[in-house]
Parts: C-alpha cells; structure tokens; sequence
C-alpha cells in the first residue's frame, strides 16, 4: 500500500504536499480574506439597497471603478490563455511548471471581470434582460457573447490538463478518492488515452487564441465605438489586448512567486523560469510604449480642441498626478529591471510586476475617467473621488479571488504533474529530434 | 437496522418539525381562511371574466404594458368586445380604488410581491403621506 | 441498447404532439382577446421636431417656466446637487452649447446668453446603438423612447450621447418630489430617464408642456412632414442651428438665432 503510494508520488512529493498538509499560515490567509470578502459583501449590500448614490459617481462621470475594475480583471485573464496556449503552441518546454497556475488565473479572475459589470448595474435584478431581450447591435451584448466564450474555453482547457493529475490523486485513495474518481472521467494514462487527450488539448489551445484576441478587443470596443473624444480611436483593439497581456503576465509572475515560497516548490518553478517570462514582459513593456506613444502622439499632431482639452487635463492637469504615476510604474520602473540581465532575478521580476499591476489598474482608470470629465458638453465642477464603497468591492473582489485560488490548492496540485512528468521523460528526446530535423541530414553532409 | 433505537425516534422527530406548518394550519383553522378581496360596489364586471382575470391579471397587465410603452397602443378590445383604455390607474384603480382593501388581500396571502407601485402612483397611497 | 430510426420518429412525432399541447388548446379555447395599437405606417406619418427662437427666449431674462413644468408633470426630483441632479430640459450658456461659433468679434455679448437644451431626439440617436435591452428605442414617429421597465441602469446611453441629455436614478427619487403628479409615474433608482417629448401628451393630440408653458412662444413643437405646422413655418427662411450637426446624429432640435 505505501510502496504504490510510493510510486504514484516518486520524486514530487512537494507537487503533492500543498494538498495535504495544512498549515498555520494558510489558516491565517484564509481567515484574513474571508473578512475582507464580508466586507466587500456589506459595501455591496450598502449600495444594493440605497442605490449607486454611495458611490462617487455622478451624472457627469458616470463609469468609474467599477468599470474599470471590469476592464483590468478583464485584461489579466490574457494571461493564463498566453502562457498556456500560447506557449504550448510555440512549443516552448519552459512552461511546464507554470501553465495551471496561470489557467486558473484566467478562469477565476473572469468571474470577477463579469462580476464587476454586475456590481456597476442600476438594477441589478434584472441583469438577465440583457439576455432576454438581447440587442445585439450593442457592444456589451458582443461582450456577453465573447467573454461567455472565453470563460467557456478557457474552463475545458484547464479541465483537460487537469484530469490526469486527477487520476494520479484518485489511484492514491483516501477519503476523497470517489471526488477525484468521478473527475478522472475514466482515465487509465494509456497510449491512446494520451494521444487523445494531447490533440483536444491542442485544438482547444489553438481555438482559445484568437478568442483571448477577441475579448478584449470587445471589451475595448465598448469605448472605441462611442463618439466620445480619446474614446474613439482605431488603437483601443490592439491596445487592450497588448495592455491585458502585459498585465495579465505580470499577474502570473506574482502569483508564481507567491506559490513558489509558500509551497516550497522552488525546486520546480525556478530562477530560469522567471528569466524567460521576465524578458517576455519586458518586450511586452516596449510594446506597450510604442502603443501609447502612437496614441499621444497622434493626438496631440492633431490639435483637435476637444482632444487637447482631455489630453492636457491628463498631462498637465486634475489627472497629471495619476498619469504620470502610471507611466512611471508601467515603464520606468520596468523596464531597467527588466531588461538588465542584473536585475531581472526573481524578486526583480515580482517587484516590476506588482510595478505593472498597479500602474495597468490606473492607466484604465486615466482611460475611462478623463474622457467623462470633458465628454462633449462637460459641466463646470465634476469630480469623481472614489468612496469607500468602491474601494471595498475592489478589495473584496480580489480577496474573493484569491480565496478561490488557495482552497483550489488544497483540492487540486498546482503544478501539472503529469507535464513535469512528460517533460522529464520524453521532452528531452523530442526537442533534441526537433533541432536535429532544422539541421541538414548526416548523410548529404558525408557524401559531398 | 444499525443504530436503529437513535435513527427511528430522531427521523419522526425531524419529520414531525419540518411538517409542522402544514398540521399546524389544519389544526388551528387557519387553513379555512380565504382572504376576502372588497369587491367594487358598482360595477359587476371586469375587463375580462372572473375566472380568466383571476389566473391571468399578471399576464394581461404584461401585455397592456408592452402595447402602451412599447408600440403606442392605448385601447384593449376585451373578449366581449367593450373596448376599454390599457391603463393600471385609470382603468383597474378607477373600480378597484383601494389597494390594500383589494390587491393586497390575496397578494399578502400568497406571499406575491409586485414592483408595480414602485413607480405607479394611485391617490389613495398618496393621501396616507 | 436498440434504438433504431423508427423508435426515433416515434418519439419526435409524440414530443412534437406534446409541446403542441398547449399552444393548441390556447389557440381554440374561447378568450380571444385583441389589441389594436397604432401600426408602424400611422405613425411614420409624423416626424416630431422642436425649434427653439433664441431671441424669443431670451426677451425674458431669469425665466424657467419650460423647465418648471416639465420637471413637475414629469416628477423629475430635486436632488440639488450637481453629483445626482435630473434634468429633462436645462439650460446652458450659448458659448458651451455652441463652441464652433465664432463669437469673439460679435457685437452683441451672446455668450453667456441661456440656451434650452433637451434630449434631441435624433434621426440616427447614438444612444439606442449601444442599449444591451433595446430600453431605448427610435418610435417610427421620430421620439426617442424610454421604457423605464427595462433598463437594467448600465448607463452606455449617457456613455453614448453626444449632448449629456440623459440622467440616472443614484438614489431611490420620491423623497425628492415636492409634490407628485398622479398622472404620470416616477421612476426607481438605477433607471435612465430623459426628456420625451411629451408622448404622453401627444398621444392625446396635445401640445408638450414646456412648449404650452412658454409665454413668449419661443419654443415652437409640430410636424416636420406637414408643410403647414408651426415647426415648418419657424425654419423657413431663417438660418438653424443644431448641436454639433458634424456627428451625424441628425438631431432634431433646431435653434433659430
């Protein structure tokens, strides 16, 4: 019984600890966001019952945080979609020990983008009109559709990747092996089993690309598509959908870390690994430079008045303060640490990230925010100071991920084992096969 | 059956708990109370026959709703071709003038809450402010 | 298990028969009640439009009495400040609603001169573009409606309106009716509201009431499809604004300065 035990685990047992060993200090985080997710719950309650007048909101800037809370959940969903898809598809061997953690991330975290549009609504009860009675000539029908899709996708592939780990649990026994049995949907870890597996996972990773592109171009064309000046504009699609990656990727850093030292899987999710993903962000920083640099400086060529009013009162005026803090933690503090082989060690890397974190939250803010202040028509006086409302929804909502997030780990190993496993046995073989087929054959070589 | 001298007495016990309203209403008389809506002293009919109001007053309310808002119809013509203005205040609050005396009677019996008065405003909530 | 094509028709043709149940025993039982409402083509006849005479208006300095009414008949509440306010008709000083006249050698100080502005119920309203319930609609006779059972509050109309005509419910609004119309409804909290041309009204061929109430008569209301209605009359030969006419939205409220 302990020999078999013995076997299914081999050398991994810290993949498998998290699982089963409970700690104080998971007692203590889980205890801490649970008491911020009731005080979120009483915020929410608050405004449910008193309407959305306890917010900051006003008749002048009517989309605030909460919208904007939308559009940044939103965004860092792209993160598990690119380190998973993506980089299965580039066939890029480093993402072994990282690609749940990251798909989870992007489920979890949609909820909450939903979520957050939920929150923002009048009347609340009766958000299923917007399905009843769809209009589907709105840009936030074509959001329901797109992220629905998403959210769909997203869940089958961390399903599939997960049932063999599922199996592995399930063939340990103990108390929860019907759970993990049911979920195991009658694996046995045979060739053919694998091969199947393997082609769903890879059309399902192929599919959710060009819909992670998708769904944030929707999200952004809820404000390209207005009239609204700073709103309208061609390079929302692709600047969102930069600008979710950036942020998204930054999120999977963090998260990665975190679970690395509190799991003691530094064994598995190594300073390479931070390496890898560190330069990818960092070319994801210039890229989201050159975007907002076309942006400004297509704007301010233009010299349109009703532009220029919103564009000054960004740089220079009531949002200077936001709008240059926003740069300054989504480039300058970045990008040296980034791009400097020096610097771009782990907790490097996890500092630009949460860097990157906070400095996304507030360029959606400066996106949304300014545009409503100077809309066409504005009134003299508006101004918008979130309330204490807002703030705790937002606190609650990310304590609600996370919480999530850590009794997903105790159910389900974080790291996929049978990747890492894959990767041991067989990776090594098929990459040195896949670089000897770019070189020139042995024989043409030998016979000239 | 294992246990059988705990689960037995502890299953009536559960049952009896649970089942306590209903042989409770029985037993008390409760259950032969009809709630007593005041019917309207001068008219003898509503738009439509008693028992297809009583059933689809919702529906019909729904459907007069959507017409006037919705696609600018303000004249119902009822199944005994009276022709009658689709509004709640002015055609139903004009004979059933009091709402408590009237809709509340069997709302409150059955637990029904409607959202109409919310907006909708009829004299008599008024002259109680 | 044997579950061959005949079984399979078997059970379509008895499902089929079931879902018909229903709708069946409706169509033949004996309620037939029926409806009439204005088709499309009655009311296409109409195209509503507002003009404004700007000298008329402003002949009476500090006057309100378009604003009054509405907000009364239309129990539009009082919240008083600039965060929650209503507004169905507001007014605002000549230089911000029309930023493109170039005003700086003009002889007369037209400035800071009152502007009434409503919703404009455009031929092409941005704003039902973007409702996800299809709340806000264009009527064939060009009103831009609101149906307040509908909308779920997600305020992409305000987003979406070019002219800040359209306000949102922060707060529950009765406490801040001084005094309630019973002919009309209010509204909840988490609605959009705005200016409706009086449909109530027009539907019972009268005039809307800010046009009533305006004793200068600097608000002329009509027809635009009939050559002989006062709005018609008010446009000729004068020259007309409107709002921010490069939008495209074809507003339908002209300004006659």
């Amino acid at each position: 019984m302990v020999d078999k035990r013995q076997k299914i685990i081999g050398e991994d047992a810290p993949l498998f600890e998290h699982i089963w060993k409970t700690g104080k200090g998971f007692y203590i985080t889980v205890s801490v966001l649970g008491a911020l997710v009731l005080w979120g719950l009483y915020a929410y309650v608050t405004q449910y019952l008193n309407g959305l007048t306890v917010t900051g909101l006003s008749r002048q800037i009517f989309w605030g945080v909460y919208i904007t809370n939308f559009v940044f959940f939103i965004g860092i969903s792209h993160a598990g979609t690119f380190i998973s898809a993506v980089l299965r598809v580039l066939k890029a061997e480093w993402r072994r020990p990282i690609s749940r953690a990251s798909e989870l991330t992007t489920v979890f975290i949609l909820l909450f983008g939903v979520g957050s549009v939920l929150i923002d609504l009048g009347r609340p009860d009766r958000m299923l009109y917007a399905i009843r009675y769809a209009h589907f000539r709105s840009p936030l029908l074509w959001d329901v559709c797109s992220i629905t899709m998403y959210l769909t996708v997203s869940s089958i592939c961390l399903y599939l990747a997960l049932i063999p780990d599922v199996a592995l649990l399930r063939d340990l026994g103990g108390k929860r092996e019907w759970f993990y049995r049911i979920l195991s949907f009658g694996w046995t870890g045979t060739e053919r089993q694998h091969r199947r597996l393997e082609k769903a996972i890879n059309f399902m990773s192929i599919l959710v690309i060009p819909v992670m592109i998708t769904v944030h171009t929707v999200v952004s064309f809820v404000f390209a598509m207005t009239i609204q000046p700073l709103w309208h504009s061609a390079i929302f699609g692709p600047y969102f959908v930069v600008g979710a990656i950036f942020s998204g990727v930054a999120s999977v850093i963090v998260v990665m870390a975190v679970l690395r030292k509190v799991y003691h899987l530094e064994g598995y999710i190594k300073a390479v690994h931070f390496n890898n993903i560190g330069i990818f962000l960092m070319a994801m920083t210039l890229l989201w430079f050159y975007f907002t640099f076309a942006e400004n400086i297509t704007i301010v060529y233009g010299n349109e008045p009703v532009h220029m009013a919103i564009f000054w009162s960004k740089l220079t005026g009531r949002f200077a303060p936001l709008f240059w803090l926003h740069f300054v933690l989504c480039f300058v503090i970045p990008l040296p640490i980034l791009a400097l082989r020096r610097f771009r060690t782990i907790r490097g890397t996890v500092i630009a990230s949460i860097s990157i974190i906070l400095g996304m939250w507030l360029e959606r803010f400066v996106i949304i925010v300014p545009t409503l202040t100077k809309q066409r028509m504005p009134v003299e006086g508006a101004f918008y100071i979130p309330t204490w409302v807002e703030w705790s929804i937002l606190a609650g909502c990310i304590s609600l991920f996370m919480l999530f997030y850590t009794l997903f780990t105790k159910v389900f190993p974080i790291v996929s084992i049978w990747e890492i496993r894959e990767g041991r046995e067989k990776a090594v073989a098929m990459v040195s096969e896949r670089v000897k087929s770019y070189l020139p054959e042995q024989d043409t070589v030998e016979a000239r | 059956m294992y246990d059988g001298k705990k689960i037995i007495p502890g299953l009536i016990i559960f049952v009896a708990l649970v089942s306590f309203p209903l042989w409770h209403n029985v037993g008390s008389g409760k259950m032969n109370y009809v709630p007593k809506p005041k019917l309207p002293a001068d008219k003898k009919e509503c738009v439509e026959p008693k028992d297809y109001i009583r059933t689809h007053h919702k529906n019909l309310l729904q459907d007069w709703r959507e017409s006037v808002v919705r696609k600018a119809g303000t004249i119902y013509v009822a199944s005994n071709k009276k022709r009658y203005t689709m509004s709640l205040n002015r055609t139903c609050m004009n004979c059933h003038k009091d709402k408590a005396e009237f809709c509340d009677q069997c709302h409150n019996y059955m637990g029904v809450t409607n959202k109409c008065w919310d907006c909708h405003i009829y004299p008599k909530e008024l002259k109680k402010e | 298990m044997e579950f061959d094509r005949r079984g399979f028709l078997k059970i379509t043709g008895l499902t089929l028969l079931g879902l018909a149940a229903k709708p069946g025993w409706e169509l033949f039982s004996k309620i037939e009640p029926v409806e009439l409402e204005p088709g499309s083509e009655t009311l296409a006849k109409k195209r509503w439009a507002m003009a404004v005479d700007l000298k008329k208006c402003w002949s009476q300095e500090g006057c309100r009495d378009c604003i009054d009414v509405c907000h009364r008949i239309h129990n539009v509440p009082d919240l008083g400040t600039l965060k929650e306010e209503i507004k169905w008709i507001w007014q605002d000083s000549y230089e911000k609603v029309f930023p493109e006249h170039e005003l700086e050698y003009s002889e007369v100080n037209y400035r800071q001169k009152p502007v009434m502005l409503f919703c404009n119920h455009c031929d092409d309203p941005p704003c039902v573009r973007y409702c996800p319930t299809r709340a806000t609609w264009k009527r064939e006779d060009g009103i831009v409606m609101m149906d307040f059972h509908r909308c779920i509050g997600c305020r992409y109309c305000m987003a979406g309106c070019p002219y800040g005509s359209r306000s949102f419910n922060w707060r529950d609004p009765r406490p801040f009716i001084k005094k309630i119309n019973l002919e009309f409804p209010t509204r909840t909290k988490g609605v959009v509201e705005k200016c409706n041309f009086c449909e109530e009204r027009l539907s019972q061929n009268l005039l809307p009431a800010c046009v009533e109430a305006c004793k200068e008569k600097a608000l002329v209301f009509g027809d635009l499809k009939d050559p002989e209605s006062q709005v018609r009359k008010a446009l000729q030969n004068r020259i007309v604004y409107q709002r921010q006419p490069e939008l495209g939205t074809k507003p339908k409220v002209y300004y006659i300065l």
